[in-house]
C-alpha cells in the first residue's frame, strides 16, 4: 500500500463496510447551521438498509425498536 | 404540485486543509485555512421531511451512502480527508462558512490526527459449525455417548470463548503496527448475510506508505487456523478516526 488508489477498491465496498464507515463512523457536527439528520439515528437506518439487504426486513421488521 | 421546493442546499462530505485540490464533480467552500467538501443537494430530496421519509428507503440510502464514499475517495486520492458522517446538510454556502468557522480549532486537530494516515479495516471470521466440529472427538461407546452429548454444550461454550479470545488477540497483535486501532461492535450474521460469524470489526490508522501491519497481517491466517478466515479492507479514507467533540455550532 504505497498510495490510496481509490478506483481499486471501489467496486469492491460492500454494504456492510459502506454500513461500517458512512453511516457508524465520521464528524458529527450538530448546531442551527445544519440541517443535519441529527435526530435520526443513522445506525438504525444502516441496520435498516443491512436488514433489506439480507432480506429479512419484513420478517425483523416488527422486532426491530423505531428510534 | 403547487409548493414545491426547488431551493438547494449543500450537503458536505468532509473537511480539507485550504487550499482545496481540484476534484471533478465536487465543489470546495473555504474558511481560512479549512475546505469543505461540498455538493449542492436539492431541499426536495434532503429537506428535514423528505430526508426522513428517505432514510426509510434502503436502495435510495445505499445509492447516497456509495456516492458520499466515492467522493470522499476520490479527494482522499489528492490530500488528507477528514470524513463527515453521512447526512450534515448546510442551507447555503455561507452556513457551510460559519460551520467551519465556529468549529475551526476542532476540526483542524481531528485533521492533524489523521494528516497522511489511511485506514485499513480488519474483519475476523469464523466458521462456527466447523470450530465446534473441530473440537468434538467421535464416541467409542454408550458411555462416551452420553458423555459427548454433555459435553456438547460445553465445546459450543469453549467456541464462543476462543472465538472472543481470538479476535482480541488478533486486535493487539495488529495493533502495534498501526498509529491507532478501534474494535467496532462485529455485525451479526442477519445483517452480514454470509455463513460465518464475524467476531472482530477492526479498523487500524496506518501511515500513508506503511506497510508493517499489511506485512502483519498477511502473517496472522495461516497462524489462526482453518475456522478463521481474515478480511482486509482498504486503503479507506479515516472514517473510524474522524471525530470531534461534541459542542453546538
Amino acid at each position: 500500500m504505497s498510495a490510496l488508489a481509490p478506483h481499486d477498491i471501489r467496486s469492491d465496498v460492500t454494504l456492510v463496510e459502506l454500513v461500517d464507515r458512512v453511516l457508524n463512523t465520521g464528524v458529527v457536527l450538530v448546531g442551527d447551521i445544519t440541517l443535519s439528520v441529527a435526530d435520526v439515528d443513522l445506525v438504525y437506518v444502516g441496520l435498516r438498509l443491512l436488514l433489506a439487504s439480507a432480506g429479512t426486513l419484513d420478517r425483523l421488521a416488527n422486532e426491530v425498536p423505531a428510534t | 404540485m403547487i409548493g414545491t421546493s426547488t431551493e438547494s442546499a449543500h450537503y458536505v462530505y468532509g473537511v480539507v486543509e485550504a487550499p482545496p485540490p481540484s476534484c471533478a464533480g465536487v465543489s470546495f467552500v473555504e474558511a481560512g485555512s479549512l475546505a469543505a467538501i461540498t455538493s449542492e443537494v436539492s431541499l426536495d430530496e434532503f429537506g428535514e421531511e423528505p430526508l426522513v421519509r428517505n432514510l426509510n428507503d434502503p436502495t435510495w440510502v445505499e445509492t447516497k451512502a456509495r456516492t458520499h464514499e466515492d467522493v470522499l475517495q476520490a479527494v482522499a486520492a489528492a490530500t488528507d480527508v477528514l470524513p463527515f458522517r453521512f447526512g450534515t446538510i448546510c442551507r447555503s454556502e455561507d452556513d457551510v462558512r460559519a460551520l467551519l468557522e465556529a468549529r475551526r480549532e476542532a476540526l483542524l486537530s481531528a485533521l492533524a490526527r489523521v494528516r497522511g494516515r489511511l485506514e485499513v479495516g480488519v474483519k475476523l471470521w469464523v466458521d462456527r459449525a466447523r470450530l465446534v466440529e473441530a473440537s468434538a472427538v467421535a464416541p467409542q461407546s454408550g458411555r462416551a455417548y452420553l458423555e459427548a452429548r454433555r459435553t456438547a454444550q460445553q465445546r459450543k461454550d469453549d467456541a464462543d470463548t476462543l472465538c472472543l479470545e481470538t479476535a482480541q488477540a488478533t486486535f493487539e497483535r495488529l495493533l502495534p503496527f498501526a498509529v491507532e486501532g478501534v474494535a467496532n461492535r462485529p455485525q451479526p450474521r442477519e445483517l452480514t448475510g454470509r455463513s460465518e460469524d464475524m467476531v472482530l470489526n477492526a479498523a487500524f490508522l496506518v501511515e500513508a506508505g506503511d506497510t508493517h501491519l499489511l506485512d502483519e497481517l498477511a502473517r496472522v491466517p495461516d497462524e489462526l487456523g482453518d475456522p478463521f478466515s481474515l478480511e482486509a479492507t482498504g486503503p479507506w479514507p479515516p472514517h473510524n478516526f474522524a471525530d470531534v467533540p461534541e459542542e453546538s455550532a
